[in-house]
């Protein structure tokens, strides 16, 4: 019989090192003047890091413009976020502590359909609104290039049905803010073989390739929406894929115990590591996964070893840099 | 809380508890950490807050008020007892299909169950549990506690005319998998962390009584009986396996759900059966002694747990220090 572990809550400030250590590469941190430094500290909050909450007075000054995260009352430049003040010259704005997704064209994405509708998906990507899937956006079976006729349109629960999971690029934007999304690539379409999590889009950063195939046989795929999907590696060919495969929602046969635990592993890693804040990218997952290894699979739904996880993959990524 | 999966993710999910690898590497029979606090809301009589790693995160507080006692107009029963109302309600926050009325349908669900094994003051309610239609359960023999396990008796103050009445509200703040279990554990925990003020009853004759609620914060009653509240487990039945604190996902690829109602001494309080699917007779039997043992460990280390942090308030107040809950500042 298994043990049920109870913990007490720990104050938010304990484990700050992985943390302060894993916000690198986030640079464009405040250069903020006198003014706004001194109401930061009449806010009780470090000078460094003004930190607001909504409707919070961040300037009573008419000088300064205001961005987005913030509205201006009585001549008063209000916050209407929490998050962290951010300024260019005369330009205030605020970053949200916590937010949904928001895209630039050629994101990669991954999403879930959520409704089929006349010629078009509507595909959840963690934004403010549905992303649209339109079928002229999508290949069809066995690559046949031609227009898309009244006969698919019929059959478009064939290729994705509601619940499905896809990765996707950006295409571009509606009119309004909508994404359309587009699977014209053999590197897009249905997913399989593996298990979805969800992280902050913020974590998130956009890199050359958001494709990955891990050292441990475990294939990757990072959408800058937050959605992750880790899966057993299938050998990738683009010229052999069979191209009347893709809309498949069979699993491959031949996923071992092995393929499992190490996908359940870099599953765990990512979420260690998005529970401290750090960055996920291919390096740390594979520097977090090296640091599992000495724990037990089962272990790795325990704060205590997701903690030592993440701040052994933050060092060890350090050392790398040099 | 997603509402749908892929078929290809429901048969990685279902050939993963095949062989007993979850999709965040658990096996089968194991729970995740649960995170506890009790005391969080000043305001009321008791309170705790239950967070399950990856997500649940519950919110229960019990308020003891003064009312009126309900009689039964059928049995005449009831007269002699106190009461509990359950009230469940999941936040908008929480999830995006909580909004509106979005809600409604589990609120009531769980509001129900809670009732019905929590509430056992009449009667009619008592036989319409789904623990006594099963036939198979032993429910609690003792008439003065049935299968919730608080002494209703107790909360009377004046027979026939007041009593006690304890509102326990759970408030679900987050939603990640496996509710029920949370909501109980943080119910047993803010019983554990109620404290009833004591009262003075004069009788002034001719069969009228007065009272009075001594306001000393230190000369308090625990609730009666709570050792003997029961807690729940929630069995998700994936393939031909059965499985403990599911994931939302895998909750979405549950074919039935068994929730078993158990308390400290291994009896059964309570079954209730939920999703489309059907369970076989061996099945069942099997989840029903797995829930029970599982139950009583449960409770023993909740207990365990629920004590210490009791035992640690109680040092600093007699060393005149102030007891910090952190509340929502924790993490």
């Amino acid at each position: 019989m298994s043990e049920i572990a109870f913990y007490s809550p720990v104050p938010r400030s304990s484990n700050s090192k992985a943390k302060s250590k894993g916000n690198h590469s986030n640079d464009n941190d405040m250069d903020l003047d006198e003014m706004i430094s001194s109401v930061a500290k009449n806010s009780s909050t470090s000078a460094t890091l003004h930190v607001v909450t909504p409707g919070e007075v961040i300037t009573t000054d008419s000088a300064y413009m205001r961005g987005h995260g913030t509205y201006v009352e009585n001549e008063k430049v209000l916050s209407s976020v929490a998050g962290v003040v951010d300024r260019v010259n005369k330009l205030i704005s605020v970053r949200p502590l916590h937010t949904r997704y928001n895209g630039e064209i050629g994101d990669v994405v991954v999403g879930r359909i959520t409704e089929v509708a006349q010629k078009r998906w509507k595909v959840d990507l963690n934004s403010r609104s549905d992303a649209i899937l339109m079928l002229s956006s999508v290949n069809l079976p066995g690559g046949v290039q031609r227009r898309k006729q009244e006969s698919d349109e019929l059959q478009m629960r064939n290729f994705f049905m509601e619940g499905d999971l896809v990765v996707a690029e950006v295409q571009s934007f509606f009119t309004d803010g909508a994404y359309s999304i587009h699977t014209r690539s053999l590197k897009y379409g249905k997913l399989r073989n593996g298990s979805f999590l969800e992280v902050a889009p913020a974590l998130v950063q956009r890199c050359k390739s958001h494709f990955h195939s891990l050292a441990c046989g475990v294939d990757l795929i990072l959408g800058l929406n937050g959605y992750i999907w880790v899966s057993a590696h299938v050998p990738q060919n683009l010229d052999e894929i069979d191209t009347e495969q893709v809309y498949s929602n069979k699993n491959k046969e031949d996923i071992t115990v092995q393929d499992r635990e190490a996908i359940a592993r870099v599953a765990n890693c990512i979420r260690a590591l998005a529970a401290e804040f750090i960055f996920i990218n291919d390096t740390i997952i594979s520097f977090a996964y090296e640091a599992s290894l000495q724990h037990k699979l089962k272990d790795m739904t325990k704060k205590e070893i997701m903690h030592q996880i993440a701040t052994e993959a933050v060092d060890a990524v350090e050392n790398m840099k040099g | 809380m997603p509402s749908l999966i892929s078929p290809a993710e429901r048969d990685y999910i279902l050939k993963g508890v095949e062989c007993n690898i979850r999709a965040d590497g658990r096996q089968r029979p194991d729970y995740r950490e649960v995170i506890l606090e009790t005391g969080v809301v000043s305001q009321t009589s008791g309170s705790a807050r239950v967070r399950i790693a990856g997500g649940t995160d519950v919110l229960v507080s019990v308020k003891a008020e003064i009312g009126p006692v309900q009689v039964d107009p059928e049995t005449g029963d009831g007269a002699d007892k106190g009461q509990i109302i359950c009230s469940v309600e999941c936040a908008p926050s929480a999830s995006q299909q909580f909004e509106g009325r979005g809600a409604d349908d589990l609120n009531n669900e769980i509001t129900q169950m809670m009732s019905r094994i929590l509430c056992n003051n009449t009667t009619s309610s008592y036989t319409s549990t789904a623990a006594s239609t099963t036939g198979s359960s032993t429910t609690a023999s003792r008439q003065s506690s049935g299968p919730g396990g608080i002494n209703l008796q107790k909360l009377c103050i004046i027979p026939g005319q007041q009593c006690w009445i304890l509102y326990i509200d759970a408030l679900i703040l987050d939603y990640g998998g496996n509710l029920m279990d949370a909501i109980f554990m943080g119910t047993r925990a803010a019983i554990f962390d109620t404290r009833i003020p004591k009262t003075e009853v004069q009788d002034l004759g001719d069969g009228q009584f007065e009272f009075e609620v001594l306001d000393d914060a230190e000369d308090t009653d625990p609730v009666e009986g709570r050792e003997d509240m029961p807690i729940c487990i929630t069995l998700n039945k994936i393939g031909a396996c059965h499985i403990v604190d599911a994931s939302p996902l895998e909750e979405l690829c549950t074919e039935a759900r068994l929730v078993v109602a158990v308390n400290r001494s291994g009896q059964l309080c309570g079954l209730q059966k939920g999703q489309e699917g059907g369970i076989e007779p061996s099945l069942l039997l099997e989840m029903i002694q797995f829930g029970k043992t599982m139950g009583q460990t449960l409770i023993k280390q909740l207990d365990t747990k629920i004590k210490a942090e009791a035992d640690a308030d109680l040092a600093k107040r007699q060393r005149g220090e102030p007891v910090h809950k952190l509340g929502f500042f924790a993490q």
